[in-house]
């Protein structure tokens, strides 16, 4: 996977984008504005220009236009439905004037409109895609409170779109004003200090990188698939019913097989601007099956002669894998969920919302806590059992020996693959975020990296669920019975799980048994 | 022991003269004095908003379409730039004037405040003192290459250029570029831009040139690194596994105080073999884009400081080559035009203070009733509403 690293570009790109201002006396919220093209509108440079005053212009006929994307080497672009998705971001450029400085507690009220519109379509005919009227908190500092500085505002979300299936977007934005005749007073845009300018930065996915993941969900795909219809054969083929490892197995593939399905290429045919939440909800299934894996392999691994092999004895430990990923799960239906509606929604906006999804997510910390203490429990309860079992292991017959072996080498193994495949995600994201936090322009070097990272660890996790299937396969192998085991009475009871076992082995384990007994 | 020491800086002093003469010798002896680089003055000619008229009534961007006042000040090699990227003469015009307005904002409270002339007789906007090659000289080499910069990346990000690359690392047809990786910053555009337009304005002849190129330069390079990192994560539910970040071009302003210090700070020094960079100039000029670079750090080297126990200057120093003049009296040769006439602050002990002000000259002191619009109600973005307050005001104007 990393071999296709150096080729791909990184995950996505930006076109940040001045807004044209265009101005309107007559401003109706059917018509739109735009900058280029035949008929551009009625443009100013600057609130300074000699027209503001002329005409009278006031907020409420002035219209920020954005008409993405921007035209690059003499040439018109347009936009790719490779290019998967677009995200708008929005900021303002406020010049400090100390009698009339921003609140610090500023809303500002958007009127914003999307259009579209395509190649071949009659120059200046858009269409409207969505529209708003939105909040949000403008949060302002500055150095120096001196005439004549720039405010440095953070950016606010303006709106997510999850597919870009058309090829030109035309973005309109107003700061309304109450008008000064009227006798309503809302207050609306009152305090947002002297604006000189909007900004929006669009960000898409990358071509390339889309064609480089869905390459890479293309080849995984169908070995996947095949890997658990052998698995399940061989499973089929067994006396008894699968054991719990074994649907865990399955569900894993499951999941994993609906995160490599490559989805992707309905957006090159089909508007789909559902498939953000979609792949959302895929990599949340594939994350929860995951952990409930690691959760009932150690448990299954436990040795402490409990008859486990249900779901039900896990209940508490996966409740917090399902409590986690549900939290998770309504946030994103409340974020992404919503903005299928209105792409310009967003959850941090308001007050309410932004409490809401705070306590989702630290819900969901609490769970993903809560789960990783269960699970080093589960492991160090492992490793203690490992130890005494160690002890006393020479003085167990051989067949019992050979199962205890077996179990601690499958484990370690397991355990020795997981660490190694989290370690690597981990030191790779964390690398990830530091190569891009130390990017400067005064160094010039920029080393590619994220996308290596992503394909790399996608691959990894892959290969990794590739392993465990085809290593935790049930042998077909019959093994023969021992016939020490009939003898010694003593250990019968002790034996009872064990006693079906021999026959139906891991294939992994009969092979660890074959080499001790050879 | 003490006193030897200060005979040796005697000696630095009578080294330092005998320096200057010559470098009044290369000068005189190249038979032209040093002066502004000519497009410069599109600051006083064009009125951008004119320009953008001009724009939309000429399809065929021809030199014939320049304006003759604009066809005289460019050189060969700036009005090919500009036929090739039609909208860009707006943004350079834009940027002479943000120059002028930051200048002399910069300026306000000095000695020389960054005085231009307005007259369209005169064909020069600095005046004179650019022919000398002093620090406020350097200043204004930096500060033009920077607005120049800033403006045409702006109008990339606004959409005004059509020719703004999309990536000057790669090379391919362009439709493919964008879909595959999308497009880099537009200050890599401006940046380049800035660098074959404003360094084609400087002669290979004129000793001054390795210095002209190092503040061009400097200027370029505070434009860069004034600009801010944004980010935004977007990963699964919005977490921060896919993280994207863009640069936010700095307010002029930012880059004027930036220069600012580099002007408090600038370096003196001296060029080594001026008549190496006029060889290896003339040698590169057919061989254009590849050569900027490699012209730059030439120019770069041949730089070296005139007290040799200082550093060597940086990437970001301003450097000059003479010292400056000290702006107090009228000088027609320099076209300063003096302090007489200039308002001072009594209580302040920097330069804007009376004492420095005036030179030690006297002052006058005056009191005027001022009208000034108070207590302001403002609706974004036009409409104010003020009263009209009268108060009285003390000023102190140099003799």
């Amino acid at each position: 996977m990393s071999f296709l690293s150096p080729s791909a570009p990184a995950p996505s790109s930006v076109m940040s984008m001045l807004g044209t201002k265009c101005i309107d006396k007559n401003y109706k919220n059917t018509q739109w504005y735009w900058s280029r093209g035949k008929q551009p509108c009625k443009s100013i440079g600057d609130f300074d220009s000699p027209i503001v005053e002329e005409q009278m212009i006031s907020a409420n006929h002035i219209i920020f236009s954005f008409q993405i994307p921007i035209p690059k080497d003499g040439y018109p672009l347009d936009y790719s439905r490779w290019q998967q998705n677009l995200i708008a971001m929005l900021h303002l450029d406020i010049l400090y004037d100390d009698e009339d400085e921003v609140a610090p507690d500023a809303v500002m009220t958007l009127d914003a409109r999307l259009g579209y519109s395509n190649r071949g379509d009659p120059e200046g005919q858009w269409t409207e895609y969505a529209s708003s009227v939105e909040q949000r908190h403008l949060d302002c500092c500055i150095e120096q409170k001196k005439p004549g500085y720039m405010y440095n505002c953070s950016h606010v979300p303006l709106f997510e779109l999850g597919s870009l299936h058309h090829d030109f977007y035309l973005l309109n934005v107003r700061l309304p004003v109450d008008m000064l005749d009227t006798s309503e007073k809302t207050g609306m845009n009152t305090k947002l200090g002297h604006i000189n300018d909007m900004w929006v930065a669009f960000i898409h996915q990358n071509g390339g990188f889309t064609k480089v993941w869905v390459s890479l969900k293309t080849i995984f795909f169908p070995i996947i698939v095949a890997i658990m219809v052998w698995f399940w054969r061989r499973i089929s083929q067994l006396s008894r019913p699968p054991a719990l490892l074994e649907y865990m197995l399955m569900v894993l593939g499951a999941a994993l097989t609906l995160l490599n399905c490559p989805l992707e290429y309905l957006t090159l045919a089909f508007d789909c601007p559902w498939m953000t939440v979609v792949s959302d909800i895929r990599q949340g299934l594939f994350y929860a099956s995951l952990l409930s894996f690691w959760l009932i392999f150690a448990g299954e691994h436990l040795m402490d002669d409990i008859e486990r092999n249900r779901i039900r004895v896990y209940w508490r430990h996966l409740s917090a894998v399902l409590g986690g990923c549900l939290c998770l799960f309504i946030f994103d239906m409340c974020e992404r969920g919503v903005q299928l509606r209105n792409p310009f929604y967003s959850i941090w906006a308001t007050e309410i919302g932004t409490n809401l999804a705070l306590a989702f997510i630290i819900l969901a910390g609490v769970c993903a806590g809560l789960y990783f203490c269960f699970l080093s429990y589960m492991i160090w309860k492992v490793f203690m059992n490992i130890s005494s079992k160690r002890q006393s292991l020479p003085a167990m017959s051989s067949a019992r020996r050979l199962h205890y072996e077996g179990i601690i080498y499958r484990f370690k193994v397991l355990m020795l693959a997981t660490l190694l495949c989290a370690a690597m995600t981990v030191i790779g994201f964390i690398l990830g975020q530091v190569s891009e936090g130390q990017w400067t322009w005064d160094e010039n070097i920029k080393l590619e990296y994220t996308s290596g990272f992503f394909t790399g660890v996608y691959g990894m996790w892959n290969i990794y669920t590739f392993a465990l299937i085809c290593l935790y396969a049930p042998s077909h192998k019959r093994w023969p019975k021992d016939q020490n085991t009939q003898s010694s009475t003593g250990e019968e009871i002790e034996f009872s799980r064990l006693a079906t076992e021999p026959s139906e082995m891991s294939s992994l384990t009969a092979f660890t048994k074959k080499s001790a007994t050879d | 022991m003490r006193f030897g020491w200060r005979r040796e800086v005697a000696g630095w002093h009578l080294l330092t003269g005998v320096a200057l003469l010559l470098l009044c010798a290369t000068i005189s002896a190249t038979g032209k004095k040093a002066r502004e680089p000519k497009w410069w003055s599109i600051a006083k000619i064009a009125d951008p908003s004119n320009l953008i008229s001009n724009h939309i009534k000429s399809n065929s961007l021809t030199d014939h379409y320049l304006d003759p006042a604009i066809h005289r000040i460019l050189r060969k090699k700036q009005r090919r730039l500009v036929r090739e990227n039609p909208g860009v003469l707006v943004a350079i015009a834009k940027g002479a004037r943000h120059a002028v307005h930051e200048c002399k904002h910069q300026f306000r409270n000095r000695r020389w405040n960054c005085s231009t002339s307005s007259s369209n007789r005169s064909k020069r906007l600095f005046g004179k003192i650019v022919s000398r090659a002093c620090r406020e000289t350097a200043f204004l080499y930096a500060l033009t290459s920077a607005a120049v910069t800033h403006t045409v990346t702006r109008a990339c990000t606004e959409g005004s250029i059509d020719s703004c690359n999309c990536d000057y690392r790669t090379e391919g047809p362009s439709g493919l570029d964008w879909e595959w990786g999308g497009c880099s910053d537009n200050i890599d555009f401006g940046d380049n831009f800035s660098r074959l337009f404003v360094d084609a304005g400087e002669k290979g002849r004129d000793p001054r040139f390795p210095m002209n190129l190092h503040n061009n330069e400097v200027g370029r390079l505070h434009v860069k690194s004034e600009m801010r990192k944004e980010c935004k994560c977007h990963g699964m539910s919005g977490s921060c596994t896919v993280k994207t970040c863009w640069w936010r071009l700095p307010y002029f302003r930012r880059v004027g105080d930036a220069l600012k210090d580099r002007f408090d700070g600038a370096s003196r020094v001296s060029v080594k073999n001026a008549g190496n960079a006029r060889a290896s100039n003339n040698r590169q000029r057919n061989r254009r884009r590849k050569n900027t670079r490699r012209r730059r750090r030439k120019s770069f080297a041949l730089l070296k400081p005139y007290n040799p126990d200082h550093k060597p200057p940086s990437k970001k120093d301003l450097v000059y080559l003479e010292d400056s003049p000290d702006f107090c009296v009228r000088d027609r040769k320099l076209g300063i035009k003096g302090t007489h006439g200039r308002e001072c602050n009594k209580t302040s002990i920097g330069v804007d203070g009376c004492d420095l002000m005036c030179c030690g000259r006297e002052y006058h002191t005056r009191v005027i009733e001022v009208h000034e619009r108070c207590s302001c109600t403002f609706q974004w973005c036009c409409v104010v509403k003020c009263k009209t307050c009268k108060y009285k005001k003390t000023t102190h104007i140099c003799s």
